[in-house]
């Protein structure tokens, strides 16, 4: 549909004209490559049965996916501030179809970081995945996408303003990427937070990238805990829940007009 | 089919105790230039929100283009061109790819819009700027590229809501002009808001609202000869006690 095409042609225009947020996204997982690589692989290094650096590489391109969706689906709540959303609901286009671009939008951009830092980062940690791996790791990173854009979506469309942002990191992504498995094995958490990993759509898309990346640790316990399709079932329910809850928030009437409102007075 | 582009029949809208349109009945008819009067908190913009759908009336019904506002939604977004208060530009994009991108969100292939928006922004003298960020235009420029773009898809209703707001007095000269420019050549039916008495007085016919109701309906010659005085801003005196300009204190 024209509109979905519309939204997600701005998001990829916005995020080509804002130099840094291109230069952070493809930097970030090279700094945690280094500083945390560097850190925990003393730690890790007991057992010489994997490198922690090729271990980390399917949680880095997670967490790359996790902050290109994410972020960019959480410009949603700019686009409130800026007036930008009240012109797109003031289209001839359903509330749906504005959380649907939204979210797809988010989930391309976090596809193509993802891809363009796979492309840098995989040779550097000598990591070569197979054909079907490759494939396997792209379904992934679409998957998540979806999952994490339409879960930005559904935060930007309850949260009032841009200074709750703070608190969207500290308590959202963060914790996300702990306990995603990103940086270490789920299995080896409490049953609490293992409870709490297993309420985190990105578990599931890194656990998926390992089982793309990471088959040859399979057997030594670094690769996919899960099953893949369990795994891709999960992302999906994410995704098509958070897009049915992102459609009936942005349908509210609060989420264009209480700054309207606010104005009038 | 009527000749009415609007229809409102006890039209209202609450926000929680607050009673921001009481019943409003009001008719718009096609063509026509018709003026919203009031100072702010007069429930001018709930009335544009609710006739362009961005809200849900809490009483009455309206019609807008001959679609109701709460069955057809849809329909009512497609006739209508809707400027805001305050511009919604995306500031990181150029002139043209904001007009490209509500030509998209009204669904017009890229090549009919293409020569549309060329068209425009030579007709709003931003030909020139097309390609520089918004962030780089003037208050009237913006406010000019904000103007095309809610006329991209050559809607049969255009609700300006204060859009002279924040703007120069040259700048205000040149978008009357534009407006009487677009009415002349098209038809257009234009329902405006606005607080400054003056620019009410070019209107077919003006609706005067004062604390969420009807307080006066009429064109602006009959309304001052009912009541007897020489000025639309004496007019809204005799109707509601108080001048525009010492409402207009919050």
């Amino acid at each position: 549909m024209r509109a979905v095409y519309g939204i997600v042609a701005r998001e990829f225009l916005r995020f080509l004209r804002q130099r840094g947020r291109v230069l952070a996204s493809i930097g970030r997982p090279f700094v945690w490559l280094v500083f945390a690589g560097a850190g925990f692989a003393g730690v890790f290094a007991g057992r010489n049965e994997i490198d922690y650096r090729v271990y980390m590489a399917p949680g880095l391109l997670g967490m790359v996916v996790m902050f290109g969706s994410l972020l960019a689906a959480l410009s949603t709540v700019t686009d409130r501030e800026a007036g930008v959303l009240r012109m797109m609901l003031v289209a001839p286009v359903r509330r749906r179809t504005v959380a649907l671009g939204k979210a797809l939008g988010a989930t391309l951009l976090g596809t193509a970081q993802s891809i363009v830092v796979a492309a840098l980062l995989l040779p550097l940690v000598h990591l070569r995945p197979t054909l079907a791996g490759a494939l396997l790791g792209l379904v992934a990173v679409v998957l998540s996408g979806l999952a994490l854009g339409a879960l930005g979506v559904v935060i930007a469309a309850s949260i009032r303003s841009i200074e709750n942002f703070a608190g969207v990191m500290n308590f959202v992504v963060f914790p996300m990427l702990f306990l995603s498995g990103a940086l270490y094995p789920v299995r080896h958490l409490g049953p609490v937070l293992r409870a709490a990993a297993y309420a985190n759509p990105l578990a599931y898309g890194v656990d998926l990238l390992k089982h793309a990346l990471l088959g040859a640790w399979a057997g030594a316990g670094y690769g996919g805990e899960l099953p893949v399709p369990l795994d891709c079932a999960a992302l999906a329910l994410f995704a098509i829940v958070g897009l049915t809850i992102a459609a009936w928030l942005l349908g509210r009437e609060g989420g264009v007009t209480r700054t309207a409102f606010r104005e009038r007075r | 089919m009527t000749a009415a582009a609007i229809v409102a029949r006890g039209l209202g809208k609450d926000f929680g105790a607050l009673r921001a349109l009481d019943r409003l009945d009001l008719e718009v008819r096609d063509g026509e230039f018709f003026g919203l009067l009031g100072p702010n908190g007069a429930g001018k913009t709930t009335t544009v929100h609710l006739l362009a759908t961005l809200l849900a009336p809490s009483r009455g019904s309206a019609r807008v283009a001959g679609h109701d506002v709460v069955q057809d939604g849809l329909a009512v977004r497609r006739s209508i061109g809707l400027v805001f208060q305050d511009t919604t530009l995306d500031r990181d994009l150029t002139v043209a790819e904001n007009l490209r991108f509500a030509a998209r969100l009204w669904s017009l292939p890229d090549r009919a819009s293409r020569p549309r928006i060329d068209a425009l922004l030579r007709q709003f003298e931003l030909l020139e700027r097309r390609d520089d960020s918004v962030r780089t235009l003037s208050g009237g420029m913006r406010r000019a590229a904000d103007i095309a773009r809610g006329i991209l898809h050559e809607p049969r209703i255009l609700f300006l809501d204060e859009p002279t707001a924040g703007l120069d007095p040259r700048a205000r000269r040149s978008l009357w002009d534009r407006i009487r420019g677009l009415r002349a050549a098209s038809g257009l039916t234009v329902l405006l808001t606005t607080h400054y008495v003056e620019e009410a007085e070019p209107c077919d016919r003006v609706a005067v609202l004062d604390h969420g109701r009807l307080v006066a309906l009429g064109t602006p010659a009959a309304l001052k000869q009912a009541a007897g005085v020489g000025s639309l801003e004496e007019v809204f005196l005799a109707h509601t006690g108080h001048l525009l300009a010492e409402a207009d204190g919050g």
